[in-house]
């Protein structure tokens, strides 16, 4: 075995260094014992010419003896392959049009093809870049009935239930942010993440420099400590491997840095570049802190060996019950649907782009089949041209092994061609992709055309090629050889059971391309909506930017206010500036968050949920900036922050919820959750006035959350969020932000200063990037088709020249020819037309979850997809039955 | 001209590498010394005398060699190598045995049976 192997391994790199070599000496080694033969023959009295003949017949065929040497040799297979690769190069050469139309057909489908799937492959299909990533999940308190599907988890989960849960090896929490970093004078807001010290064991890292966190620097007096990443360290640092001890200013307190992580360390999408302990206070893991997670605050936990996240659910669920027991809070939880759900980590990550990305690759896979399915046709049709010749070949003695592996090659050939163009093409196409937004998309900064993807990409056009030789190796089999080679015509005679296959092929063609252009009508239709929707305010010549106090110099609310009051009057003095204003959050940001309040004389039914309730502070002149409508009542204004008397402002859907027949103006409520008869009168806000409701997560979004708006002073954050309205175009006065927030605090940037509309924008861009590529799809798909349509037409023209000219001599009339053709391209468009429908139906149907406010069966849409397939079509098909008609039939007759 | 017999088949092999363990030989020589050495009896086909040289020299049995022919042109020489000659000497022990046993069933007499 080792030795045949090894004689074989011998003679293939013998045979490719040395073939050429070896041809000569094989023909000089018969040319010498011919030679030697005749001579001996002519001494025994033979005449030289006789000799000669009977040392030819004696010896045999001398090209099957050469072969039978070469295969003795191993020298056949690389002989074979080598010649019909030349001869694949040949016909290429022979017929360069229709090679670079293959060639490029396949390159455009494949790289489109390449293109997704190195999405998919970076987001979806290839593990976390975290040891054994598969065993890492999340956990996420969830309580649908109250509308709040996701908050995240909270300390008190995290202190209650580490070690305690036996499915999980390891329990830690993150907190994402934000922090101004630098020291004075030169600050910056960098990404920054807050941790637990077993963070980086629970995701399997190991700092490369120095040490993790400890335990003892979970409190705020022993928390001055750092972890920065390999770029921060390399960028700030200057790859200084003695870093460990110095200091890095982070919301102006100094921190000691003890950590350095590894270079290919990458957690999810995160782009902090300092880690931090994620500290708190005794009160802050108590129990009744349990449900207040928040949506900023997230558990991992890596699971143990033998675990899987179902025994993990069932785990937390009973911990979860154990915990919570049958207090009243308890009651209140469960009617709000509370649970904590236990979901695979990379999975949770990409749950929202899947559906989407997974419907794009089908998109474009429907691109390459119809790709493939009209190259067939068109080789079909040229495998029928060369019938008489592979009829002739045949006959001589041409296996049948030796017509199939020769279309393979040479379809093989072709693939592989398109696929090295697609790839090249597809790579250097990455930047289409960073238009398109896909670097945003979470995991978006791995996508990679490598190894990995050129091998797929291999891998695909072999069977692609494959695939393209069949049918073709097929009809070369069973054609009728003797038809081919009494039939007078070069090319032969054409079979019905091809012909039949070559129209099933085109219909299937025209229902795909149906069923792709119906898609993309859905998606487009439905962004349409989305972007016709009404924010509920006046998003027009908006400026908004974030800017984050820190907590070393803004600890107490009056610091803020007074930041913020400053600032607003600062701003509201600069040229161009018609008004500004301040929100905790600005709408469609993307964090809105959910927060409960407690309405005085509202009592909650047995097994009523809460809700979940968007709450504010603003300061400025917030809802005139925005251009909010106001319902009744008046707007908060700045002043409202500075006076005793705390009023709030609810929109439209809070007061129809709680005050459906009366005026919701002098009504009374308090923030948070307050048990009845415990709560302070004097922690009451009065409504006084209702506003519009606007758009809070996103402009598809369709809830009546309802929102609170209370001054300033009563609902702060260290974060906050600028808006101006101005006169000119927003982004000219995005400087004048900067340099006024600079102004009132020298430490402070301001980050994200973007215009309403861009965020709006950039909020609906996972509808208008999948609607955008399908688009484009399309358009490729529309235009294979109608090729496709207009070779197979073009050929039943050209193939029934001869019948058409006797008719026409026999007194057929033009238009008699130009409605058979007309007619035999109707009896194809029709069936892809209801195929390419019911398809369309279907796959509407499987879209619905993603498609906004329409119904899967959208007859406007499939109707104009089916009116545009229609009419290609049929202009495809217009030229070659012109052409039919204008046949002469004298011309027709005579040719041969 | 004597009568010639039909080359058993596998038998080619081994009288390859007979003829060329007397001595080293081209193709050609290989076909005279087969002729030669059976007493004209073993007609080897031409056409198929040349793969057979190539499989033997594939499998290392035989190795070969440019050099002058006695009338001084370039010739193709094969000797046999050891790995050959233990094939030769194993075929010819089985052959041996096997045209023993051959002979003796066909020499055997209704009474010894």
């Amino acid at each position: 075995m080792v030795r045949s192997l090894r004689s074989f391994f011998r003679s293939l790199t013998s045979s490719l260094t040395s073939r050429h070599s070896f041809e000569a000496a094989m023909s000089d080694e018969l040319r010498f014992h011919l030679e030697q033969y005749t001579a001996d023959l002519v001494r025994s009295g033979v005449t030289p010419e006789e000799a000669a003949r009977r040392a030819r017949i004696e010896f045999g065929a001398l090209s099957s003896v050469k072969e039978e040497c070469r295969e003795a040799k191993g020298m056949h297979f690389i002989e074979a392959l080598y010649r019909q690769w030349r001869y694949a190069i040949r016909m290429m050469r022979k017929s360069p049009g229709f090679a670079a139309t293959a060639i490029l057909t396949l390159a455009i489908c494949l790289g489109a093809n390449l293109m997704i799937f190195a999405v998919i492959d970076s987001i979806l299909l290839r593990p976390l870049p975290l040891p054994e990533a598969e065993r890492l999940v999340t956990i996420f308190n969830t309580y649908p009935k109250a509308g709040v599907d996701r908050d995240g988890s909270s300390l008190t989960n995290y202190y209650e239930r580490r070690g305690r849960i036996k499915a999980f090896a390891s329990l830690a929490l993150y907190r994402p942010g934000t922090a101004i970093v630098g020291g004075p004078g030169a600050t910056e807001r960098e990404a920054i993440t807050r941790i637990t010290p077993d963070f980086f064991s629970a995701i399997g890292v190991r700092p490369a420099i120095g040490r993790a966190f400890t335990e003892e620097e979970t409190t705020f007096r022993t928390d001055s400590v750092a972890i920065i990443t390999d770029s921060y360290w390399k960028q700030r640092f200057n790859a200084d491997p003695n870093v460990v001890g110095r200091r890095v200013r982070v919301d102006g307190l100094s921190k000691l840095v003890v950590g350095v992580l590894p270079p290919e360390f990458r957690f999810l999408s995160s782009q902090a570049g300092i880690y931090l302990p994620l500290s708190s206070r005794l009160q802050d893991r108590s129990q009744d802190r349990r449900h207040s997670g928040g949506n900023s605050t997230h558990m991992i936990a890596r699971l143990t060996p033998e675990a899987t996240v179902a025994v993990a659910q069932s785990q937390i669920d009973a911990h979860n019950a154990s915990v919570e027991g049958e207090s009243e809070n308890a009651k209140r939880m469960a009617d709000a649907g509370f649970r904590s759900l236990v979901v695979s980590l990379h999975t949770d990550h990409v749950a929202t782009i899947r559906p989407a990305l997974l419907l794009l690759q089908a998109g474009v896979f429907v691109l390459l089949l119809i790709g493939v399915v009209n190259l067939i046709n068109l080789l079909l049709i040229r495998a029928n041209g060369r019938g008489k010749e592979l009829a002739v070949r045949q006959s001589l003695g041409a296996t049948q092994s030796q017509l199939v592996s020769e279309v393979v090659i040479e379809t093989t050939v072709l693939a592989l061609v398109a696929g090295v163009l697609g790839f090249v093409g597809a790579a250097g196409a990455t930047e289409l992709l960073g238009i398109l937004g896909a670097d945003r998309l979470p995991l978006g900064s791995n996508i990679a055309f490598d190894a990995r993807v050129g091998l797929v990409a291999m891998a695909g056009a072999v069977v692609i090629g494959i695939v393209l030789a069949a049918p073709i190796a097929w009809f070369n089999i069973h054609r009728p050889m003797g038809l081919a080679l009494q039939s007078e015509t070069r090319s032969g005679t054409a079979s019905h059971g091809v012909q039949r296959l070559r129209y099933a092929f085109l219909v299937t063609q025209i229902a795909m391309a149906f069923v792709l252009l119906a898609g993309t009508g859905l998606l487009a239709l439905s962004l349409k909506q989305a972007m016709a929707i009404s924010p509920g305010f006046r998003s027009e010549n908006i400026l908004t930017g974030q800017v984050s106090m820190p907590w070393g110099s803004y600890a107490n609310v009056f610091q803020r206010l007074a930041f913020v009051e400053n600032v607003m009057r600062e701003i509201a003095k600069q040229p161009g500036v018609a008004s500004a204003g301040l929100i905790t959050n600005v709408p469609l940001s993307g964090n809105a968050g959910k927060s409960a309040a407690t309405i005085e004389g509202h009592v909650l039914k047995p097994g009523e949920p809460p809700h979940g309730i968007y709450s504010y502070g603003v300061g400025g002149d917030y809802f005139d900036t925005m251009g909010f409508s106001l319902r009744s009542g008046r707007f908060l204004t700045d002043a409202d922050s500075r006076r005793a008397e705390r009023v709030c402002v609810v929109d439209e859907d809070i007061a129809k919820r709680y005050w459906p027949n009366a005026d919701p103006i002098g009504r009374r409520l308090w923030q948070g959750f307050q048990r009845p008869g415990e709560a302070s009168e004097a922690d009451l806000f009065t409504v006084v006035g209702v506003v519009g409701r606007v758009k809070q997560a996103g402009l598809t979004e369709d809830s009546d959350q309802g929102a609170i708006y209370y001054p300033y002073a009563h609902r702060s954050d260290s974060e906050a969020y600028l808006v101006v309205r101005t006169a000119q175009a927003p982004e000219s006065l995005a400087l004048t932000m900067q340099k006024v927030v600079r102004q009132v605090d020298r430490d402070l940037p301001v980050t994200d200063i973007r215009s309403m509309e861009a965020r709006i924008a950039s909020s609906l861009s996972t509808r208008r990037s999948p609607a955008l590529l399908s688009g484009i799809f399309s358009l490729v798909a529309i235009l294979l088709t109608a090729i496709g349509t207009y070779g197979v037409l073009s050929y039943a023209v050209a193939q029934r020249r001869r019948e058409i000219g006797v008719r026409m001599a026999l007194g057929a009339q033009p238009q008699q020819i130009r409605i058979q053709f007309l007619r035999l391209a109707l009896s194809l468009i029709i069936p892809g037309a209801i195929l390419g429908l019911i398809g369309a139906i279907m796959t509407g149907q499987a879209m619905q979850s993603i498609l906004f406010q329409l119904p899967a069966l959208n007859w406007d849409v499939l109707g104009g997809a089916g009116s545009v397939i229609a009419l290609v079509t049929l202009i495809a098909c217009l030229l070659p039955s012109h052409r039919a008609a204008r046949i002469s039939p004298l011309e027709a007759l005579a040719d041969q | 001209m004597p009568k010639t017999a039909d080359l058993l088949p596998g038998t080619l092999d081994m009288l390859i590498l007979k003829a060329v363990s007397l001595k080293p030989l081209h193709g050609y020589g290989v076909l005279l010394r087969i002729r030669q050495i059976s007493g004209d009896a073993l007609e080897i086909p031409q056409g198929s005398l040349y793969p057979a040289l190539y499989r033997l020299e594939q499998q290392e049995l035989i190795s070969a060699e440019w050099a002058q022919s006695d009338n001084n042109r370039r010739a193709k020489y094969y000797t046999l190598t050891a790995a050959g000659r233990r094939r030769l000497k194993d075929e010819t022990a089985g052959w041996n045995r096997l045209a023993a046993a051959i002979a003796a069933a066909l020499n055997t007499k209704p009474e010894e049976v």
